[in-house]
């Protein structure tokens, strides 16, 4: 597995940890759709979240969370409305990211921004 | 039904508006319907904002109807309403009665003033439900009576109050009886002039209308803003109505019984002075409704404009019609013109020579001599005071405007017991032949009034001017009959003095 790849599964675990901790449900990790890829969905209570994981090293200057740009986020509703027909889900949803920044003394840094999309994007 | 009401503008008048609120599984999303114009598609953004920011998060798809559906909505007004509808679909608070909400939402929950209040008021009256508004509009909100309404800083404590662990601060009605008039200027104020403060003192007495004419700095444009001065105090019914078209505007509450005063540049626009646009707002002329509308260089205004003025002048409304709806504006303005005597503004002056040929004088003047003309009672000349003039009169004061609003009241009130039973209220509102009928001159009157009509060869609209003018001057002194003197007084108003 080439060196990328295997940070963005190890990203996705530390992840997946995170949210368990939070006592939220996870249903699914690294879902492929015909849309796209979702990391995880998980419930928050009674709402669904699709979560989109960024894992970065410090060495790169932009931001996590300005890495999802207009494009990814419209591919990231698309996906989730496949995902929401497909098992039925009738409640509300939304999307959240969770970006984890590697820093140089090789501890890491864990920051969750919940519903990204806010009415931006509608069907 | 929806218990959650909101109100939106139809000229001076609020119509209800229901909100429903309506909440499904989605990803969030919010979207309004019922011909929302762009300041209403925009509320779902402040509204999220502030409910976000009291700790209630709206999720799912989120779609609000606006009833009814074929009614175009308009201004920020809808903010709060759809606030309060949505809090109730998410359970956070729960409505037992139904209730009027009006206010602009900030980011941070605050509830900004909007125009409309007052309108929203009498509409809350009549449906017989509380009316909840920004702190911003309770000045005027207490002037309207019997209103259950609630004033409101910030959402937050709306929210406590609709729960019932809060409570808001119950609007007190003003009393209307303290206010009072001011003058500004008053006329002790201008200096000299006398024979212009009779004619408007007159004017004010009967509300005719007036065209001043007088050389540039003669002070044309003072005494005309002196007049609201002596026009009598505004009753409570005029008040109301006053406050009601400036609520309209979102133009706030003035704190006194001073008729408006609107000053008309000559560039505006017909649909600035007669009301219109996409939105329907009313116009100068609406504004100065039950008060003075002045229109300084009447001769540099558009013929069509002063044409548009004809009707609403006379019939005291204006009916606006666009694509958008017909809504009607008041319009019962007293109108003073002011104008200078030719294009180089110095006929008639006792220093500064005319430089303009008789045809340039002619040219001038005909631009005014319109249909506009046969609206006005009174041709006032302004001239200048020479400087000699202005130093020696320093010392002496003037009658104050006080003074004046006194006569001027009696004479109004003289007039409204004599025409109350045809519905006038006024000497300038009859019609000719009413005039003609009840105007009681003495029989020396009539022979007098004969011999000038032929040799001054007056029309016969000239004549019944003449009659009316004469008519308020015996009211001003109190004589339930007009004689010879009030007619003279009234001969020295006519146009010919001026025009040609």
């Amino acid at each position: 597995m080439t060196e990328h790849l295997e940070l963005g599964n190890w990203g996705e675990r530390i992840a997946a940890n995170f949210l368990s901790e939070k006592k939220w449900k996870i249903l699914e990790k690294n879902l492929r759709l015909k849309r796209g890829e979702i990391d995880i969905v998980a419930m928050d209570g009674k709402e669904l979240v699709v979560v989109e994981v960024r894992t970065r090293t410090l060495g790169r200057i932009l931001p996590p969370e300005a890495t999802v740009g207009p494009q990814k986020l419209r591919k990231l509703v698309r996906s989730g409305e496949e995902y929401v027909m497909k098992n039925n889900w009738q409640g509300p949803w939304r999307i959240d990211l969770v970006a984890i920044t590697i820093n140089n003394d090789n501890s890491w840094d864990i920051e969750h921004i919940t519903d990204i999309s806010v009415g931006e994007f509608r069907s | 039904m929806s218990l959650v009401g909101g109100i939106t503008l139809k000229g001076i008048n609020a119509y209800k508006v229901e909100v429903e609120v309506e909440v499904t599984g989605g990803l969030f999303s919010i979207s309004i319907v019922g011909l929302p114009d762009a300041a209403v598609k925009e509320a779902k953004e402040r509204v999220r904002a502030s409910l976000r920011s009291l700790g209630i998060r709206v999720r799912g798809r989120v779609a609000v109807n606006l009833a009814p559906a074929d009614v175009p909505k308009e201004g920020a007004l809808l903010d709060l309403p759809i606030a309060v509808g949505l809090a109730e679909k998410l359970g956070s608070l729960l409505l037992r009665e139904e209730a009027l909400f009006l206010g602009e939402l900030a980011l941070d929950g605050r509830v900004r003033g909007v125009r409309g209040a007052v309108p929203a008021a009498l509409l809350a009256r009549e449906l017989k439900v509380p009316l909840f508004v920004s702190s911003e509009n309770v000045p005027e909100v207490a002037l309207v009576e019997g209103v259950e309404a609630y004033a409101v800083n910030d959402l937050q404590e709306l929210i406590a109050h609709l729960r019932g662990e809060g409570v808001l601060n119950r609007v007190t009605r003003m009393d209307p009886s303290e206010l009072e008039v001011t003058a500004e200027p008053d006329f002790s104020d201008i200096k000299g002039q006398g024979a212009a403060k009779r004619a408007l003192e007159i004017a004010a007495a009967g509300h005719h209308n007036v065209l001043l004419i007088g050389s540039p700095g003669s002070g044309k444009t003072m005494l005309a803003r002196a007049l609201r001065g002596v026009l009598p105090p505004l009753s409570d019914e005029e008040l109301t109505e006053v406050m009601l078209v400036r609520s309209t505007v979102g133009l706030s509450f003035e704190n006194s019984r001073n008729r408006p005063f609107r000053s008309v540049h000559h560039t505006s626009s017909a649909v600035a002075v007669c009301g219109g646009g996409t939105s329907l707002r009313p116009g100068e002329i609406t504004l100065a409704h039950r008060g003075v509308l002045f229109l300084d260089e009447f001769t540099e205004f558009r013929r069509d404009l002063l044409e548009s003025l004809r009707q609403p002048v006379e019939d005291g409304n204006i009916v606006v019609s666009r694509s958008t709806g017909s809504v009607s504006y008041p319009s019962r303005v007293l109108l003073v013109a002011a104008c200078n005597p030719c294009p180089c503004g110095w006929k008639g002056d006792p220093l500064e020579p005319c430089r303009c040929s008789p045809t340039e004088v002619e040219r001038y003047q005909k631009k005014m001599s319109g249909p506009i003309l046969d609206r006005i009672d009174l041709y006032v000349s302004v001239p200048r005071l020479s400087s000699r003039e202005l130093l020696g009169l320093e010392g002496q004061q003037g009658e104050k405007s006080s003074q004046i609003r006194k006569r001027v009241c009696n004479a109004r009130k003289i007039q409204q017991e004599r025409w109350s039973p045809w519905g006038y209220s006024c000497n300038a509102e009859l019609p000719e032949k009413l005039l003609r009928k009840e105007i009681s001159l003495k029989s020396d009157v009539r022979t007098f009034l004969q011999g000038i009509a032929s040799s001054l060869r007056l029309s016969g609209r000239g004549l019944s001017r003449v009659m009316r003018v004469a008519r308020t001057i015996a009211d001003l002194e109190g004589c339930d009959n007009v004689a010879v003197p009030h007619v003279s007084e009234a001969l020295a108003y006519r146009e010919t003095g001026f025009l040609s």
